[in-house]
């Protein structure tokens, strides 16, 4: 019964705090963008003429299928993330596609129309080499797999492994390749380094070895890429110490060593230093593959050859040429080849591949990205014409992982920037006031107003009213004009141009970093990106951060951010200037920092262009300061008392404070140890910057106030047990004052271990983690009061806090797993919070942060019931209305971040990851606009009809005080 | 009652504890059963393949399966599903698990899988408050569709039939009614009506007798000032009515 009533009273509080989605909100204000990760294998359905079937997989462990007429997706497969869903080869024949993946540990078959898995087998461990389709007679009907030690055959349409052998003397020799010809035998290719090739012939139907012969090769060190098979049967090689060509018949007993044909011979070179590649084409797996080739000498330099007859003719030579790639169409096989124009532009042309002639009114104009990297791979997809020419269209795929779609003549049919699929920070940052509104708070800047005497001022109003005015007017001109158009040729693009704040800064710019170092401008409210800018050389596992130095606020001084890229090996780090709406590099000069950068701090010190000063602590506690004008050292010099930092040394256990001294070197004045044989410290986080707190306590049930311990020095750190047994795992939390060093509080929660997700803001934190006993993931919160008298209460100081807070604290059951955690952030922080919770099923949950109160009381009582707590239950509800994304899942959601709107009511939530969703919470429901379901027409027809019902009645009593007077 | 408690769970330790020594999965449905001995970190390289079946019912498995995947401990392990609705999850290490099924539109309700180091394998009714509670499931896994996920809530819609139902607004419009359709209903001009109303005033005013304290207190103080005013008063009394007076004198009272 007990039990009952707390339900009821749970329902009856969610009503008052639910903030859900109403179904004719969804894509009003949010949007969802897919991606898919790198390409690392892309195969066109060839299957039939109409197909718009694109089957690719990425290095994010992702397998789909794009629509290559418009790039959307059909359908995408995610597996989990790390070795275990590496997916090592895509193969597909017909309608169907076969994936292995995990190191060889899975053989996957997908139906690729629906998406649906046809089969799936698990294979022995080992690591993978290849795996290629075989064909017998003309129909291909087995798939083998290559695994350091073994291969075995799988039958294609049930997945069932018809045979599995182990491979010869696999400990010494690497096997990497096999080739099948359609004739009844699988090749395998092994290599001893610098001594000799391995070829075993497999029979296909019992996996009895034919013939195994090995062949001399001194120069031989890896078979990948420098080898292939090409004609019926004829494995060539290029190596580039001898600068030669080898070639072997496979199945000819005589020839026992590899022919070679020097490279001098066809006139041509390998580049120094580089590795050449040799490509070549099986257009039917079933089938010997074609004796052309194409060799690479060097970067851009491609050949076409082909051996006819022992003997090895250049078809063509396509230099300069950045990218070569085959393509089959019934019994036509092309060669793309993409080769520079100019700076800007790449042309890609068609020749045939068995003779080499180019194919006229083919050449489609790649143009280069200014902001963006080189292209470096080339997906064709070549058809039949109606003519019975070859048409072909091409995807190519650059550096800065964006995927563009072509067709003649050059025409950009999709684009893609898959860089995104990998965000790692962002922020989002107000858009600039337009001319006109930029005019107006001008007026009312500072500066003039002092200068200026009472009639300039009174002129500008005039002046600017009337601009005002002007604006207006051709706003409406501009309506009227579009009314008169049919509605579907009104475009309202976004451009940077036509980009100004709305009325309650509800759009604004959203600034993406992504790991493969290319940033992003989005506009939030579309999602279009605005602009992009790829920086080259940046290392893969970047550290990146980014910093926001001046707003847009400042009109006319631009906004600035400042990205710092610090790579993980050596820790040094470069600062990257931009203005965030425009994308352009600033030009302002940047510091040198010639030593690793560990703590990067924003000081709401501002220079005399009203940008925030930055510091960067180096590792001999150097601090140098960005900007570094004669101003901000003054003003660094006068402050530098009051500032502290801290410094933070996982690998030691070692938390440190420091203060900066008026030279702008630091001392070091406090120090805690957490000894690293027992924990570690796994995360550290301080309170948001831009956070602001509105109440500085709570009314309790009895009219007291229990007032907020609001310490904006706190740190919040978690740490780990070294010791991972489920028994003697903890995880730990210190809450300590980042000016004194002083331990807060301490809390161990036992047998519990990570990840642990967690959120520190106002006077709490709460934090996510893995009961380890009882298997569930669990959420504790800590609160902090100063208790019923505030000390001090004008100004917090960490030096003077005689009393130590209280600290309340609760847990409760969380009935799923967590990605990632955030907590909602408004204007003026009147709003009520909530957690904003991703989840791995790619749903991101709205949690009231009511149910994380640690004062939710066991027994109601009136003073419980008066201040509106919930009754404690150990488990916390979760319901599908409160999942904010509704069914546009997040993919591997990795992080949230939360930005302010000018509206107090309503939150900014950006959820990245594999896709990007952006959205708005209302945690307090919108109080502070009309709902967008407001009912006009009821309360104008209810206005109205009183007006009339007053004027007619009016008019009666009238008439009846007329008659009565005549009576 | 006491003392039979404790010796049960007493045997029932005993009985924990053989199972933990024998190192084999004892299905048996009691609520003390000590999962922790028995579901040790694995030690030997045990790993298994959790297989069932998602059944939506009336929706043909195609139309669903592409965009839903089956979840274990979150996205620990992921397994996809067949077009005929049936799933793996291939290489899966002893532990205990929550499996889910994650589609955006169709819900379904997780299920804990219990894997023992031996390979042995049981499903039961995820319960995170009661953990060790084992109420079991058939394995291999039979997921039944429970439903769309509700992800919205209605819009409050106005209707005339909300309007009318308020309270507030029967409160206003059942005196209206009462007063406008009454007159009609009885017609007071009727004198068998009007007898009959009058009986039944004197029916609630029993006492007529007894006089009124207030109408004695008027009597008593203002008798000679109610003869000397003229106008209203003799209106009064040519009334008739005994009420009216009474009214008109306290009046004078109150100035």
């Amino acid at each position: 019964m007990a039990w009952l009533v707390v339900r009821l009273a749970i329902s009856v509080s969610l009503l008052n705090t639910a903030s859900a989605v109403f179904e004719d909100q969804v894509g009003k204000f949010d949007w969802r963008q897919q991606f898919i990760g790198k390409v690392r294998f892309a195969l066109f359905d060839t299957h039939s003429q109409a197909s718009k079937k694109l089957l690719v997989a990425t290095d994010k462990n992702v397998f789909a299928s794009l629509n290559s007429r418009t790039g959307d997706l059909f359908w995408r497969h995610v597996d989990k993330t790390g070795p275990e869903g590496h997916i090592d080869a895509l193969l597909m024949y017909g309608q169907d596609a076969v994936v292995v993946a995990g190191n060889g540990r899975l053989l996957r078959s997908w139906e690729t129309t629906v998406g649906g898995l046809k089969w799936e087998t698990v294979l022995d461990t080992g690591s993978f080499q290849a795996a290629a389709l075989v064909g017998v007679e003309d129909l291909v009907k087995y798939v083998v797999v290559l695994k350091k030690s073994a291969i075995s055959l799988h039958d294609l349409s049930s997945g069932s492994q018809i045979w599995e052998e182990n491979l010869p003397d696999s400990d010494t020799v690497q096997y990497q390749t096999i080739y099948s010809g359609g004739n009844g035998l699988v090749f395998v290719f092994g290599v001893v380094p610098n001594s000799h090739i391995v070829i075993v012939e497999y029979k296909i139907e019992d996996g009895e070895i034919m013939n195994k012969k090995s062949v001399e090769a001194a120069w031989m060190s890896s078979l990948e890429s420098s080898c292939t098979v090409i004609s019926s049967g004829i494995l060539l090689c290029v190596d580039q110490i001898t600068q030669s060509l080898y070639t072997l018949l496979l199945q000819s007993a005589e020839q026992t060593e590899m022919r070679q044909i020097h490279l001098q011979t066809l006139d041509l070179e390998v580049a120094s230093g580089f590795q050449p590649i040799l490509t070549s084409t099986q257009p039917n797996p079933a089938q010997p593959p074609l004796s052309e080739f194409v060799l690479q000498l060097s970067p851009d330099h491609h050949i076409l050859l082909q051996l006819k007859d022992d003997f090895i003719a250049t078809l063509r030579d396509f230099y300069p040429s950045y990218l070569a790639a085959f393509a089959t169409s019934g019994e036509r096989t092309v060669a793309a080849v993409m080769s520079p124009k100019n700076d800007t532009a790449c042309s890609i042309n068609l020749f045939s591949a068995d003779t080499g002639r180019r194919h006229l009114d083919t050449t489609v104009i790649y143009h280069m990205d200014p902001n963006g990297g080189k292209p470096n791979r080339l997906y064709v997809h070549a058809f039949l014409k109606k003519d019975d020419s070859v048409g072909y269209r091409v995807m190519v795929q650059t550096e800065d992982l964006t995927l563009t779609f072509l067709q003649q003549p050059g025409k950009v049919v999709w684009m893609r920037e898959e860089a995104l699929a990998d965000v790692v920070t962002m922020e989002m940052v107000d858009l600039p006031f337009t001319g006109t509104q930029a005019e107006l708070e001008g007026e009312f800047g500072k500066k003039a107003a002092i200068q200026d005497g009472l009639l300039p001022m009174v002129l500008k109003r005039l002046s600017s009213q009337f601009i005002l005015l002007q604006a207006w007017l051709a706003h409406l001109w501009k309506l009227f004009y579009d009314a008169r158009k049919p509605r579907s040729s009104v475009k309202n693009e976004v451009t940077i141009d036509t980009l100004s704040r709305d009325e309650f800064n509800l759009q604004k710019m959203m600034l993406m970093v992504t790991a493969s170092g290319k940033l992003f401008g989005i506009d939030s409210k579309s999602g279009t990106i605005l602009w992009k800018q790829y920086l080259e050389n940046i290392q893969p596992n970047s550290v990146f951060k980014l910093i926001v130095q001046r707003t847009t606020a400042h009109f006319p001084h631009p906004p600035q951010c400042t990205l710092l890229i610090k790579s993980q090996d050596t820790g040094l780090g470069n600062l990257y200037v931009f203005n965030p709406i425009f994308g352009k590099k600033s030009q302002i000069s940047v510091p040198a920092l010639p030593r690793p950068v560990l703590q990067t701090l924003l000081l709401p010190v501002i220079d005399q262009d009203y940008a925030k000063v930055l510091l960067l602590i180096d590792d001999q506690y150097k601090v140098t300061a960005f900007p570094s004008t004669k101003n901000v050292l003054q003003q660094l010099q006068d402050t530098a008392s009051s500032i502290f930092f801290y410094l933070v040394d996982s690998s030691q256990g070692k938390l440190s404070g420091f203060r900066l001294r008026k030279d702008l070197s630091t001392e070091v004045i406090w120090e805690v140890v957490i000894p690293t044989e027992v924990q570690k410290i796994v995360a550290v986080k301080g309170k948001r910057a831009n956070e602001h707190v509105h109440s500085q306590g709570r009314v309790m049930g009895d009219r007291s106030v229990l007032y907020k311990y609001l310490n904006p020095n706190l740190l919040a750190v978690i740490t780990e047990s070294t010791d991972t047994h489920q028994e003697r795992s903890f995880v730990g939390i210190f809450l300590i004052d980042g000016v004194t060093g002083r331990i807060v509080h301490e809390a161990v929660q036992r047998k519990a271990r990570g990840p642990v997700h967690f959120v520190h803001s106002e006077n709490w934190v709460v934090y996510v983690y893995w009961n380890s006993k009882f298997r569930r993931n669990e959420f504790s919160v800590l609160e902090l009061f100063e208790g019923a008298e505030l000390y001090n209460s004008t100004v917090f100081s960490s030096l003077d806090r005689p009393h130590p807070p209280q600290v309340l604290q609760q847990s409760y059951i969380f009935p799923a797993s967590i990605s990632t955690l955030e907590a909602t952030l408004t204007e003026k922080g009147i709003t009520s919070r909530h957690l904003i919770v991703g989840l791995p099923s790619g749903n991101i949950l709205s949690l009231p942060k009511m149910f994380l109160d640690p004062r939710r009381p066991e027994v109601v009582s009136e003073h419980s019931r008066e201040e509106n707590l919930i009754p404690y239950a150990p488990e916390m509800p979760i319901r599908e209305e409160w999942f904010i994304n509704y069914n546009q899942t997040v993919s591997r959601v990795r992080g949230i971040h939360t930005a302010p709107s000018g509206l107090e009511s309503t939150c900014l939530v950006v959820a990245y990851g594999l896709d990007i969703y952006q959205t708005r919470v209302f945690p307090s429901k919108q109080f502070d606009v009309l709902k967008d379901d407001y009912d006009y027409v009821l309360i104008s027809s209810v206005l109205f009809g009183l007006f009339f019902a007053t004027m007619i009645s009016k008019r009666l009593a009238e008439v009846k005080l007329l008659n009565r007077a005549w009576r | 009652m006491c003392r039979v408690r404790r010796v049960c769970v007493a045997a029932l330790l005993l009985l924990a504890a053989a199972a933990s020594c024998a190192l084999d999965l004892k299905l048996h449905d009691d609520e003390e059963e000590d999962e922790d001995a028995m579901f040790q970190t694995p030690g030997g390289d045990v790993r298994v393949r959790v297989s069932g079946r998602a059944l939506v019912p009336g929706v043909r498995a195609q139309d669903w399966v592409a965009s839903a995947r089956v979840l274990l401990d979150g996205d620990k392990h992921v397994g996809f599903l067949r077009d005929d609705g049936s799933f793996t999850v291939s290489d899966v290490p002893s532990g205990s698990y929550v499996l889910e099924i994650s589609s955006p539109t169709y819900r379904f309700q997780p299920v804990r899988v219990d894997i023992t180091t031996t390979g042995k394998m049981r499903a039961r009714v995820v319960n995170y408050i009661k953990t060790s509670e084992v109420i079991r499931l058939p394995y291999p896994l039979q997921m039944r569709c429970i439903g769309l996920h509700s992800y919205f809530i209605p819009r409050e819609t106005w209707g005339w039939s909300d309007f009318l139902m308020n309270p507030m607004v029967l409160m206003m419009v059942l005196p209206l009614l009462i007063i406008l359709l009454l007159p009609k209903v009885f017609n007071p001009s009727d004198p068998e009506m009007r007898r009959e109303m009058e009986q039944s005033m004197n029916m609630l005013n029993s006492n007529q007798e007894l006089p009124d304290v207030s109408e004695l207190m008027t009597k008593f103080f203002s008798s000679p000032k109610s003869h000397a005013k003229a106008g209203g008063g003799a209106r009064g009394h040519r009334g008739g009515a005994q009420s009216a007076r009474g009214g008109a004198s306290r009046r004078k009272i109150k100035d």
